[in-house]
């Protein structure tokens, strides 16, 4: 039995986020547990006139691969891939798993190793995504498993996951992200002409300096669902305080309550209610940690829970996020790090933030006209 | 599923008996996504054997092509493919479906522009297995639907596939390398004749076999196996013969097939079910009208008739011909983007002459043979 929201949600990725033309290749990264999605990747493809095919990557392999190989084997970057990666014209990487800590208890300098061997690929796609030679999509698939993270039953988090791409109802997904395709766009014009953002809330008042950068609209091109605008702050003027009511998660660990004080863009304090130690190795992994490499406001209103998953929890209608780590060159950032770790604020019940001395947001939302700055 | 211990032997059989994977070897795993508990069991084999497993996994959704799909789209040949086949050193191909009837009601001649846009691949694939770059495997993964075809549980039909297989008790190598002895005296006796004719009811062919080579089929490119196989000379075969078991091809049935042959050539072709799609098959190209492999099935663990031609094709007591492209590596000079396997029992009154002396009766080569 067809799920109507999947079938849409194939068509809104194949129409919309990739533009896909009559005659283009487009493979379809997916494990098998999300075969009902690439189904209709499949079919809405072929309406389109396209050739796609599907790469199925069973989760277990790598398991396997990350137990019973040896350092050449971890290493390899096979032929084919490195074929297919210089032929296909569109890339859909469906993300689902089933079972969220299948690898948390194998040596993380393994699966570093193993995440290392594909980085080559990832970076070949990145190159041909710039030059415009090929389009990319990353789309959640609901699971068991990651329901069970958002503290959900299965049948809930389709609900929220189909909501959050707009194609549970029956109106028209297309339509829609047009509309909030220009929504954000206007929103980074706007942003992109102010010097300098200070957000306020519990326990937060932080100052970031913005001048000169390009703010990014994130419209579901290159994510579904999608929902932000974000770019790469000024990398020597952050300071001040602020504190993240959310757990924060980073390869499937997770720090609670995290409160950070910056001064000259590094953080010079750093505490947590749990998971501090793991804090600060990630801190120290080099000098770019410290620093901030994005700053972004969640403007996804169909997102409004938490669900330990950042793909829609940086999305959240109503928060911001700051990324410590490595920021964004096109968006005129300069912070190189190993570390990208995006953070989410939540200011849904009293923030306030103020562009240039205007206050421009209050509870979450945007302010229709900005108000002068209270004292 | 994945406890039953024999699908790890399966697996390490196929890796280390049929495809001789040896260390650094790139090697490709084909299958369906339903084969996931044995393709998990490959993966760890090939990783064992010291080589770099790729996979090539689908999700069943050739139907959806030939549905939907414009003929331009259906005739579309993956690249991805094409660099398989190029970049490999073993494929191993596991076959299965979740039902075997899905293509049933599929147009014959979009099922034909398959075949023919296909048939660049194949070539080069046998042309790369020819010249002993690549070796190649091609086993099945049981499934109910093919016990349903079977006529069987899911239980016993694994019982079916693992007693074929030799990995019911034993020493399934030792006892693979013991058949292939077998199999190559009959290879060696059969070499050494010009012309075979089969006898059965509603069938008398005749057909030239003299200087093609006979190859015994022995759990190196099919597992499991049992058969030794050649290309009868491409002209001569002259007669007719009724195939009294259902043809099935891309889950196709046809059923009661009866062929008549000059010089070579199908002049005549009939069946009860499915004349349509026979017609549109031996219609792909001028190949699909001659015969490209001549065989006996010689496993007497494949005694039932299971409608998957990689067992029936071995079942003990049979011959099968295929129509459509040869084995070069039999000499044989037919190509045509079909291969056609189909199967005559002769179990019961079935007779073969060589050379114009009886040489096999009621399913069985005669002593002294």
């Amino acid at each position: 039995m067809r799920d109507p929201r999947v079938e849409r949600l194939g068509e809104l990725i194949v129409s919309y986020s990739l533009g896909l033309e009559p005659g283009q290749i487009l493979r379809v990264d997916v494990p098998p547990v999300a075969a009902p999605l690439a189904a209709a990747l499949y079919r809405a493809a072929l309406a389109a006139g396209a050739h796609p095919y599907a790469n199925v990557e069973p989760e277990q392999l790598s398991e396997i691969l990350v137990k019973k190989g040896n350092d050449d084997q971890l290493a390899f970057l096979s032929p084919i891939a490195a074929a297919e990666i210089e032929f296909v014209q569109a890339i859909v990487t469906i993300w689902a798993e089933e079972n969220t800590h299948a690898l948390t208890r194998v040596p993380p300098e393994r699966h570093q190793r193993l995440i290392a061997s594909s980085r080559k690929l990832a970076k070949r796609r990145w190159e041909r995504i710039a030059a415009g030679e090929l389009s990319w999509c990353g789309v959640v698939f609901p699971t068991s498993a990651h329901a069970q993270d958002a503290e959900m039953s299965l049948e809930e988090y389709e609900h929220f996951v189909f909501r959050a791409c707009h194609v549970q109802g029956t109106e028209d997904p297309v339509a829609h992200w047009n509309v909030v395709r220009d929504d954000l766009r206007r929103r980074a014009d706007a942003l992109s002409e102010v010097r300098e953002m200070r957000i306020v809330g519990p326990d937060t008042d932080l100052r970031v300096g913005v001048e000169g950068r390009r703010w990014q609209p994130a419209d579901g091109r290159y994510n579904m669902p999608d929902g932000e605008v974000y770019t790469s702050p000024l990398e020597t003027v952050t300071e001040g305080e602020i504190r993240f009511t959310f757990p924060a998660l980073f390869r499937g660990r997770e720090v609670e309550d995290i409160r950070l004080r910056f001064e000259g863009g590094k953080i010079v304090g750093a505490q947590a209610a749990r998971g501090l130690e793991f804090l600060e190795a990630l801190l120290d992994v080099d000098e770019g940690a410290r620093r901030l490499g994005e700053v972004a406001f969640g403007l996804n209103y169909e997102i409004d829970h938490f669900t330990n998953n950042t793909l829609f929890d940086e999305k959240i209608g109503g928060t911001m996020h700051v990324a410590l780590g490595s920021s964004f060159e096109e968006l005129g950032g300069e912070n190189t790090s190993a570390l990208h770790w995006d953070l989410v604020c939540d200011l849904r019940e009293d923030g306030e933030v103020y562009a240039d001395g205007e206050l421009v947001w209050r509870a979450g939302h945007f302010l229709e006209q900005p108000e002068p700055a209270r004292v | 599923m994945s406890s039953d211990s024999r699908l790890a032997r399966l697996a390490d059989v196929l890796v280390g008996y049929s495809g001789r994977v040896k260390s650094g070897e790139l090697v490709l795993l084909e299958a369906p996504v339903i084969v996931e508990p044995l393709l998990n069991e490959l993966y760890r084999a090939v990783l064992e054997a010291g080589a770099q497993p790729v996979t090539r996994i689908g999700l069943a959704l050739g139907e959806v092509l030939l549905t939907e799909g414009n003929d331009d789209q259906v005739g579309w040949v993956n690249p991805a493919r094409r660099e398989d086949i190029e970049r490999a050193d073993v494929r191993i191909v596991v076959e299965a479906t979740t039902n075997t009837k899905a293509m049933t009601s599929i147009d014959p001649a979009r099922q034909a522009l398959v075949e023919r846009s296909r048939s660049a691949l194949r070539d080069r694939y046998l042309e790369r297995a020819l010249s002993g770059e690549l070796r190649w495997v091609l086993s099945a993964y049981p499934t109910n639907a093919a016990a349903q075809d079977a006529e069987m549980s899911l239980s016993e039909y694994e019982d079916f596939i693992y007693g074929a297989a030799f990995l019911d008790n034993g020493d399934p190598v030792a006892r693979w390398r013991e058949f292939a002895e077998r199999l190559r005296a009959r290879a060696d006796f059969l070499a050494g004749k010009q012309e075979l004719r089969i006898v059965a009811e509603d069938t008398d062919l005749t057909m030239a076999v003299g200087g093609r080579k006979w190859i015994a089929a022995d759990g190196h490119e099919n597992f499991p196996d049992g058969e030794v196989f050649t290309a009868p000379l491409e002209t001569s075969v002259e007669g007719e013969i009724r195939f009294t078991f259902p043809a099935v091809f891309r889950g196709r049935q046809v059923d009661d097939v009866r062929l008549r042959f000059h010089e070579g050539e199908v002049v005549e072709a009939t069946a009860t079910h499915g004349q349509d799609f026979l017609e549109e098959m031996i219609g792909v190209d001028d190949g699909a009208r001659r015969i490209g492999e001549f065989a006996f099935g010689l496993n007497e663990a494949v005694d039932v008739f299971t409608r998957n031609i990689l067992f029936d094709e071995k079942l003990g007591g049979t011959v099968h011909l295929a129509l459509g492209a040869a084995y070069p590596e039999c000499g044989g000079t037919n190509r045509s983007a079909l291969h056609w396997d189909m199967i005559c029992d002769l179990r019961s009154g079935g007779e073969v002459f060589a050379d114009g002396e009886l040489i096999y009766e009621d399913g069985r080569f005669l002593n002294g043979t």
